[in-house]
């Protein structure tokens, strides 16, 4: 699999604070990553920096081997999709109109929409359950309502990358393995690579196929579910003693001591 | 949340129909119906009434509908730009700068005026414009730095305009009428002039929709989805100069129809993109219609003084704002504003340090201000053993000044605190506005009430505008940005009656003129006592006040659950602000916009928490209206100039400063 991002020597400081030190990092094709990290370690704008949204103080960035800056607005929309993590209010737009907006970067600002924009704009609301809810003010939804059709937002842009930024923070739990099972399998399916920050570890560890974690701006683990859920790694990410079972092949539970 | 939609049409069909009508019926005893319609292409050169028809009615109603749609559209454009419903052309400074163009021109290029009149305005709307972007270019255009840059430069402008008006009124005494906005018309030619222009500006904007819906979702969101968010918004918003310009260099400011036609269509359920420019389009030139006909119906009652339109659109954008406040419930979060204010956080300095340089530099101005001026024939020093003698001419005066200052700083941070907002102060919230309208309708009755009758009535005024807010606003549990609306719309009362005022010229408007901008030299030793009692009793209570105040701002829900009686502690401070602006308004006028200055400032020099932003906000107040009473007195000596008007200059620099110096950091 080739590098979908390659991050070399990257760091961001705002005013006097560094954020991120000397990281280096591949994101590999169609693969699901999931970043791990306390809250301040620099998850979130990673994150920001590989969906151009902040352009890093020092190192380069690159995407599919070519860089970042030569890269228009529009064709990098059409190959990374950035989910905020707190996204705004949307001012009574219809489930169905937001969605319909993730088709800007492909037909841009006067082209119209075809037969496939509208078939892709089903399919989007189709694969996040959303088609009862399609007439709806986005406004008027339930927070893990409101979460999925920004996702089928996402979905409609067709990118080759999604970026999201704690993706299931505001479901509870059914939706929250939904959410992610949707998203690993449409990974699948359309050999996305997906770059997710996540809270739960568990979670993470059960539906992605690598974690990487951050603590204060650095990089300090990266491998696959298995080699990252040890008693040991997990202390080192967190600062507290933890343990970890593994209940099932590819099943793990952690808890706190 | 949103009206049903097939009310839209009907609306619409009334108000133009209603409008269309209004207009017509002094004709309909002089003309059949068929002949007024028939006016707007053909005449009967045998009938009076049907060539002044052809000629003046006619294009009159078309050219009121021309503009009228312009403007909603601009307007409609505006606030999607930068996601707030305050927004407009009025608020971005595009129309203060279009007049200060023409006004310029008057003075220094007559003719130019003669070539082209849009030139000088297009000119004056896009250095205001331009100074807006340039300011708020680093913070990368975030809606509430460029409306408060915008407002700002509004403020600006216009006192320059004052400035030029009180020194060289002879020359610009048309340009009243003409910054009232008159449609008056006389012949086809500016309609025919005007229409194509505003035709493609408004396919322009169209093109720009599709990217203009992507800003709703967010600087973040926009541009994850490819659009170059700050491109698309510098382009709409040179468009929206464009559009309001030409219009303002034809017919004059014609203010509030860019802000009440989006507000009227959003409340009538326009609730798409598109639907919001098409229906606030229909709205702005309906609206307008009916606005120009109450103004030509008013100047023939009102035996031939002239009512331009200008005056008639407040009365009209008024009860819309007011509308909207019932209506426009989630201002909170504004649409395509990102959840964290972007907020300017200077670093912080320490208190003591910024207030002992704000101090040492109030007592040199004092010091100055006392001893050092100019005489009959050169500038000398008042030894300090004469200055008892100097005080009742210099002493008064300065001393209502510094106070006013104070208590405007006071006001100011109370306000912007508890709103939350910016862009709040004693002279957005209509308080300020309120006792200025009293004042202003006392000098119009011609009744002579002598300095304690308007101080009085001043405080009656400001408590009545306060009044009515608090009433409007109490549905809200005084929330802030309806706090803000529900100030605007009493602020386009009070800019109606004033319109008035100046349009009918003569000595009375020469008087109100100079109170307005804050004549200090008018004060009199015992009111000077009186207001520094006042001041530092409020002092003394607001010392207990400051934890609320930083509650407050963390929203209803937190503040309460924090266990602070949220509306009881707004109505509280809302008094304290309403007097506090009243005293000041009564010595300085309401137009010094120091309540707005001194709290950013404040913050501009370090002092985040509230306690310290009230303590600095009162000594920057002081500072600025000491020395620009200072100022007042010896700029154009042996003449003066007005102080508050000064202030406003003075202050507006040193705003922009500290805002274009914290864009750079």
């Amino acid at each position: 699999m080739s590098a979908f991002f390659k991050v070399s020597s990257l760091g961001v400081h705002i005013g006097d604070a560094g954020i991120l030190r000397n990281i280096n990092l591949e994101f590999r094709e169609g693969e699901v990553t999931a970043l791990l990290g306390h809250n301040g370690s620099g998850k979130s704008t990673l994150l920001k920096v590989l969906a151009r949204q902040l352009s890093p103080s020092s190192g380069e960035v690159s995407v599919l081997g070519t860089s970042f800056n030569s890269t228009g607005a529009r064709e990098f929309a059409r190959i990374v999709g950035y989910l905020p993590q707190h996204p705004p209010g949307t001012d009574g737009l219809t489930v169905r109109e937001l969605v319909a907006l993730g088709r800007y970067p492909w037909r841009g600002p006067l082209g119209r929409y075809n037969d496939e924009d509208h078939q892709l704009i089903d399919q989007a609301i189709d694969d996040t359950g959303l088609r009862y809810f399609q007439h709806r003010s986005v406004d008027t939804l339930s927070g893990g309502e409101r979460q999925r059709a920004w996702i089928a937002m996402l979905l409609a842009q067709q990118t080759r990358c999604l970026l999201l930024d704690e993706p299931i923070s505001a479901l509870d739990v059914k939706h929250q393995v939904e959410t992610l099972r949707l998203v690993h399998r449409l990974a699948e399916e359309r050999e996305l690579t997906v770059v997710v920050v996540l809270h739960d570890v568990d979670l993470a560890a059960r539906f992605c196929d690598r974690l990487v974690a951050l603590k204060t701006g650095e990089l300090v683990a990266d491998g696959s579910p298995r080699e990252i859920m040890d008693s040991g790694i997990l202390e080192t990410i967190y600062g507290v003693p933890m343990g970890v079972m593994e209940r099932a092949p590819g099943q793990w539970v952690s808890y706190v001591h | 949340m949103y009206a049903d939609t097939s009310t839209l049409p009907i609306a619409a069909v009334i108000l133009w129909l209603g409008a269309l009508f209004a207009s017509a019926t002094p004709w309909l005893n002089q003309l059949d119906p068929i002949a007024i319609l028939s006016a707007f292409w053909t005449f009967n050169p045998d009938q009076y009434a049907s060539v002044l028809a052809h000629h003046s009615w006619a294009p009159r109603v078309s050219i009121a509908m021309l503009i009228g749609c312009g403007l909603g559209l601009a307007g409609a454009v505006t606030q999607q730009i930068l996601g707030n419903p305050l927004a407009s052309p009025t608020t971005l400074g595009v129309e203060a700068g279009g007049q200060f163009g023409i006004t310029v021109a008057t003075l220094f290029a007559p003719g130019l005026l003669a070539f082209s009149p849009d030139l000088a305005a297009i000119g004056g709307g896009l250095l205001a414009i331009g100074l807006v972007i340039a300011l708020t270019w680093r913070l990368g255009f975030s809606p509430v730095t460029v409306i408060l840059a915008g407002l700002v430069i509004t403020f600006f402008l216009g006192a320059m305009n004052m400035a030029f008006l009180l020194l060289k009124g002879e020359w610009l005494g048309n340009l009243y009428i003409w910054g009232a906005g008159s449609l008056v018309q006389n012949n086809w030619g500016p309609f025919m002039d005007l229409w194509p222009r505003v035709l493609v500006l408004a396919i322009l904007m169209l093109l720009l929709m599709r990217p203009l819906q992507l800003l709703q979702l967010g600087q973040a969101s926009a541009s994850s989805l490819g659009a170059r968010v700050g491109l698309i918004r510098v382009l709409a918003l040179l468009l929206v100069v464009l559009m309001s310009t030409t219009v303002v260099s034809r017919v004059g400011v014609v203010a509030f129809v860019g802000l009440a036609a989006p507000v009227l269509a959003r409340l009538l359920g326009a609730r798409t993109l598109g639907s919001r420019l098409l229906w606030s389009t229909v709205m702005g030139g309906g609206l307008l219609l009916l606005a120009d006909t109450l103004a030509h119906w008013a100047s023939t009652w009102g035996d031939g003084s002239l009512v331009p339109t200008g005056t008639t659109t407040a009365l009209i954008g008024g009860p819309v704002i007011l509308l909207a406040l019932q209506g426009i419930r989630n201002t909170h979060h504004m649409p395509g504003q990102e959840s964290s204010p972007a907020g300017f956080q200077p670093k912080r300095r320490s208190p003591v340090m910024i207030s002992g340089v704000i101090v040492t530099l109030l007592l040199a101005t004092i010091v100055i201000s006392m001893g050092w001026s100019p005489g009959l024939d050169d500038w000398n020093w008042t030894p300090i053993t004469q200055w008892h003698e100097a005080w009742v001419w210099r002493g008064p005066r300065l001393l209502a000044a510094t106070l006013a200052g104070v208590a405007l700083g006071l006001a100011g941070t109370l306000i912007q605190r508890m709103t939350g907002n910016p862009m709040g102060s004693p002279e957005m919230l209509g308080i300020s506005g309120g006792a200025a309208l009293v004042m202003v309708m006392i000098v119009l009755s011609g009744l002579e009430v002598g300095r304690l009758g308007q101080l009085g009535a001043a405080t009656l005024g400001a408590a009545a505008a306060l009044g009515l807010l608090i009433l409007l606003a109490r549905k809200h549990r005084f929330a802030g940005n309806q706090l803000l609306l529900g100030g605007l719309a009493l602020y386009v009362f009070m800019d109606a009656g004033l319109r008035l005022v100046m349009a009918s010229g003569g000595t009375v408007a020469a008087q109100l003129l100079n109170w307005m901008y804050g004549s200090t030299w008018l004060t009199s030793e015992s009111e000077a006592f009186g207001l520094m009692a006042f001041i530092v009793l409020i002092c003394g209570f607001l010392c207990l006040v400051v934890r609320p105040l930083t509650l407050l701002p963390l929203g209803d829900t937190s503040a309460s659950a924090l266990g602070l009686p949220v509306a009881k502690a707004r109505l509280l401070l809302l008094l304290v602000a309403a007097v506090l602006t009243a005293s000041a308004t009564v010595v300085i006028g309401p137009l010094s916009f120091v309540g707005l200055i001194a709290p950013h400032l404040a913050r501009v020099l370090g002092q985040q928490t509230v306690g310290r932003q009230m303590i600095a906000a009162a000594l920057v107040g002081g500072l600025l209206l000491a020395a620009a009473d200072y100022l007042s007195r010896i700029v154009v000596y042996p003449g003066q100039l007005p102080a508050g008007l000064l202030a406003a200059l003075v202050g507006g620099v040193y705003f922009l400063w500290g805002l274009s110096r914290h864009g750079r950091a």
